[in-house]
C-alpha cells in the first residue's frame, strides 16, 4: 500500500517546528480573543505564511500575500450576510425562501472567487498561483451532480469525487503553466470500496462487541422518557460506533485519492508529482492527533497541525522536467475577498491539500 | 565607500521565479540610506533607498523577503542583520513575544482567562448591545412574520368558547396591569387562542409580546391560579427579553467559534460547536427558571395563588413524564423546577 518514493522523486520539505510554531499560534490566539475575533484575520495570514513559508521544494518555498485587512473585509460582509438572512428568516419565513434561493444561485459563484482568491495570494518561488475554472461548472459539480449522486444512493460518488478533484486541478496554474491530472476511474472505485468494506466490518464488530442491539436503540428513540441513564448510554454508543464507523473510512478514502491524484499529475514543463501516503498512518496520526489534542485541552493542537504537515510533506514528491526559473506570474485582475471568507467560515472545504 | 552593512541572500526578479545568489549591501549616505543588490560578478542588480523597502515582518525562522520598488525580491536566512536594517518594529515585537519561552505559559493563562470572561461578561454585554439596537418595528415584525408561518402551517383558529376566551383574557388583562407602566408600552402584549394539534397543552411567547395558548391546555388546565401562573412566566419571557437573547447569543456564539478556532480540522470544529450546543442549553434552563420566578412574582401581586404552576408540573409530571434528560433539555427538569417553586412560596 505505501511503496517508497520513485528515485527521481525528492520529496517536500516541512522545516517548521511544533514549539516555534505554538508561539505563534498562541498568541495568535490571546490577540483574537481579547480583540472580539478581529485580530482572527491576520491569524489566519500568519498561520497560512507559517506553514507555507516552511514547506520546501527543491530547496524553494511558498509564500501566502493575502492581508489581514482583505480577510477582515471580506468576513465581515459574510458575517453580515448571515446575520441579515437569520434576522430575515425570523421576520418574514417567506423572505428567508427567497434568500435561500438566492444562495443557491451564488454558492458557484462563492466557490470560484474562493479557489481564484486563494490561488492568487499564494506563490511558489515568487510566482503566484492562478485558477481560471468557470462557474458553470462548479454549479453542475457542486449543486447538480451531488443530487443525481444522492439519486442512485451515492454509487456514483467516486465519479463525481474524480470529477471535482480533476476540475480543481485542471484549472489550477503555476504562473503560465498549467496543472494537469489525468486519472481513471479505478482508483477511486477502489478507495470507495475499502472505505465501504471499513464502515461495515468495524460497524459489525462494533456491534456484536458492545452488545449494540437497534432494538434497544429504536425504542430509546421512541420513548425517551424510559430510564434516562440507559437512553444516555445507547445514544452514547450509537455516536461512538458512527464515529469509529464512518470517520476512519473517510480519511482511508481522502489517502488512497490523494495518492492516486498526486501519482498521475503533472505541471506544465515536464514536472511530474507523487503521493505515497500510507492510509493507515494517516488514519493513526489524525486520531492520535485527536485524542492528544482534547487530553491537553488543545494545546498540543499545534503540535498536531505540525506533525501532520510534516508527515504529508514527507510522502509527497516531485520530480522536475526542467528548470525551476522558468516560471512567470501571470498578470491578471485581483480577486476579492469575499467568496475565500464564505469557504471560509461554512467550513467548504474547496482547497487543493498540499 | 565601504558598505555599512552587507550579507548574502537570493534575488528573484518581479514575478519570475529565476534567482540568483545576490549580496545586498547599504551605504549611508549624505541624502540617506542606499541599499543595493549585487551578484556574484558585483554587478548591479537594482537600488533603491532604504525607505523605499518593503520588509515582510519576521516570522519564527523562515527566510526574510525584502521587495525592491521595481519588484525584484531578495529573499534572505540573515535575520539578524536585517533586525539590525529595520530596527525595532511592531512586526519584530510582535515576533519577540511568539518565541517559546517560559513567558507563554503567561500567555496561556490570559488567553484561559480573558477567554471565559468574554464568555461570561463580554457575550451577554454583545447580546444586550445588539438587542439595544434592534428598532422596536422589527422586534413587532418578528412576531407577525412567525405567527403568518405558525398560522400556515401547523395552528388552526381555536374552537374554545367565547366565554372561556373572555375568562382567560381577563386574567391576561389583570396581569399585565400589574406590570410597571413603561414595561406595558414598551412591549406590544396580547394574548391568542389556537388549536395546536400534536402539541398539547402549550404556552408560548414572542419577543414583540405576542402570547400564544393553545385549546388542550385551557381545557386540561382551566383553573385560574394555573392559567395565570403560566401566563405570567411567558409575560415573563418577554419582558426579560429571552427570545432575543437566544437569537443573538447563538449567532454570536457561532461567529465567535469560527473565528477564533479556525483550522482546527472538521473533527474537532464539530465537536467544539456540539460542546457549545449543550453550554448554550443551560442557559436556556437558567431563563426558563428565571421565567418561572418572574411568573409567579406576578400572579402573586395580581391576588393569584403562585403555587399553582406547582400544580401545573405536578399534573405535567404525572401525565408526560420528563422526556428529556436535564442536560440535554431546554428546559430544568419538571421536579426541579417544582422543589424551586416551593422555595419560592415559602419565601412569600
Amino acid at each position: 500500500m505505501s511503496e517508497s518514493l520513485s528515485p527521481d522523486m525528492k520529496s517536500f520539505e516541512f522545516r517548521g517546528n511544533a514549539k516555534e510554531w505554538f508561539g505563534i499560534w498562541i498568541v495568535n490566539l490571546l490577540l483574537s480573543i481579547v480583540t472580539f475575533g478581529i485580530y482572527s484575520a491576520w491569524a489566519k495570514v500568519r498561520t497560512k505564511k507559517y506553514f507555507y513559508n516552511n514547506t520546501f521544494v527543491e530547496g524553494r518555498n511558498f509564500d501566502y500575500h493575502a492581508t489581514g485587512k482583505q480577510i477582515l473585509i471580506g468576513r465581515l460582509i459574510v458575517i453580515a450576510a448571515i446575520v441579515v438572512f437569520q434576522v430575515a428568516s425570523v421576520l418574514t419565513p417567506f423572505a428567508a425562501l427567497g434568500l435561500l434561493v438566492v444562495l443557491l444561485i451564488a454558492f458557484p459563484f462563492l466557490i470560484v472567487r474562493s479557489l481564484m482568491f486563494n490561488a492568487r495570494m499564494s506563490s511558489f518561488s515568487n510566482v503566484r498561483f492562478g485558477f481560471d475554472g468557470t462557474a458553470g461548472k462548479a454549479a453542475l459539480l457542486f449543486l447538480l451532480y451531488p443530487i443525481l449522486v444522492a439519486f442512485t444512493l451515492y454509487t456514483t460518488f467516486p465519479m463525481l469525487d474524480r470529477a471535482i478533484k480533476r476540475y480543481t486541478v485542471n484549472n489550477h496554474k503555476l504562473g503560465q503553466a498549467c496543472f494537469n491530472v489525468e486519472v481513471a476511474l479505478g482508483p477511486f472505485y477502489k478507495a470507495f470500496l475499502i472505505a465501504l468494506v471499513w464502515i461495515f466490518v468495524v460497524g459489525g464488530v462494533g456491534v456484536v462487541l458492545t452488545g449494540f442491539s437497534f432494538m434497544e436503540f429504536a425504542m430509546a428513540m421512541d420513548d425517551p422518557g424510559g430510564d434516562p441513564a440507559q437512553f444516555g448510554a445507547v445514544m452514547a454508543l450509537f455516536y461512538l460506533l458512527i464515529f469509529a464507523a464512518f470517520l476512519p473510512a473517510g480519511f482511508l478514502y481522502q489517502a488512497l485519492t490523494r495518492n492516486a491524484v498526486y501519482n498521475s499529475a503533472t505541471l506544465e514543463g515536464g514536472h511530474r508529482f507523487a503521493s505515497n501516503v500510507n492510509p493507515w498512518m494517516l488514519l493513526w496520526i489524525a486520531l492520535s492527533n485527536t485524542a492528544v489534542v482534547i487530553c491537553t485541552l488543545f494545546l498540543m493542537l499545534p503540535w498536531a497541525q505540525v506533525r501532520m504537515a510534516r508527515y504529508l510533506a514527507d510522502h509527497t514528491g516531485f520530480a522536475p522536467g526542467s528548470s525551476l526559473d522558468s516560471f512567470v506570474t501571470q498578470q491578471t485582475g485581483g480577486a476579492g475577498a469575499v467568496g475565500d471568507a464564505y469557504t471560509d467560515l461554512e467550513g467548504v472545504d474547496v482547497g487543493l491539500p498540499i | 565607500m565601504s558598505a555599512a552593512l552587507r550579507f548574502a541572500g537570493h534575488a528573484f526578479a518581479a514575478g519570475s521565479s529565476r534567482r540568483e545568489p545576490a549580496m545586498f549591501e547599504m551605504r549611508e549616505l549624505a541624502t540617506g540610506n542606499r541599499v543595493e543588490l549585487l551578484d556574484e560578478a558585483r554587478n548591479s542588480i537594482c537600488s533603491a533607498n532604504l525607505n523605499e523597502l518593503r520588509i515582510d515582518p519576521p516570522l519564527g525562522s523562515a527566510p526574510r523577503k525584502l521587495w525592491f520598488p521595481d519588484g525584484t525580491v531578495f529573499e534572505t536566512e540573515a535575520h539578524d542583520a536585517v533586525e539590525t536594517l529595520t530596527g525595532e518594529t511592531r512586526g519584530s515585537l510582535l515576533h519577540r513575544y511568539e518565541r517559546f519561552s517560559p513567558h507563554l505559559i503567561a500567555v496561556i493563562a490570559a488567553c484561559v482567562l480573558i477567554g471565559l470572561i468574554i464568555w461570561r461578561f463580554g457575550l451577554d454585554l454583545l447580546v444586550a448591545a445588539a438587542i439595544a439596537a434592534t428598532p422596536v418595528a422589527v422586534i413587532e415584525q418578528i412576531d407577525v412574520g412567525t405567527m403568518e408561518t405558525i398560522d400556515y402551517t401547523i395552528a388552526e383558529p381555536s374552537g374554545l368558547s367565547d366565554a372561556d376566551r373572555a375568562r382567560v383574557l381577563q386574567i391576561f388583562d389583570r396581569l399585565i396591569g400589574k406590570l410597571p407602566a413603561d414595561m406595558q408600552e414598551r412591549h406590544d402584549f396580547k394574548l391568542l387562542f389556537r388549536d395546536l394539534p400534536g402539541m398539547g397543552p402549550n404556552a408560548f411567547a414572542l419577543p414583540g409580546g405576542t402570547m400564544v395558548m393553545t385549546d388542550a391546555f385551557v381545557e386540561d388546565f382551566g383553573t385560574p391560579d394555573i392559567i395565570a401562573s403560566v401566563l405570567g412566566h411567558e409575560i415573563g419571557h418577554v419582558v426579560e427579553e429571552h427570545g432575543l437573547q437566544r437569537l443573538y447569543r447563538s449567532l454570536a456564539i457561532f461567529v465567535l467559534i469560527t473565528l477564533l478556532a479556525g483550522d482546527v480540522g472538521p473533527v474537532l470544529e464539530d465537536i467544539v460547536l456540539e460542546g457549545q450546543l449543550l453550554l448554550s442549553l443551560s442557559f436556556d434552563r437558567d431563563q426558563e427558571r428565571s421565567a418561572d420566578v418572574f411568573g409567579m412574582t406576578l400572579a402573586h401581586r395580581a391576588n393569584y395563588d403562585p403555587s399553582g404552576l406547582k400544580t401545573f408540573f405536578e399534573r405535567l409530571s404525572e401525565e408526560y413524564g420528563d422526556s428529556t434528560p436535564q442536560w440535554m433539555s431546554t428546559h430544568p427538569s419538571n421536579a426541579d423546577r417544582i422543589r424551586a417553586i416551593e422555595t419560592f412560596v415559602e419565601g412569600l
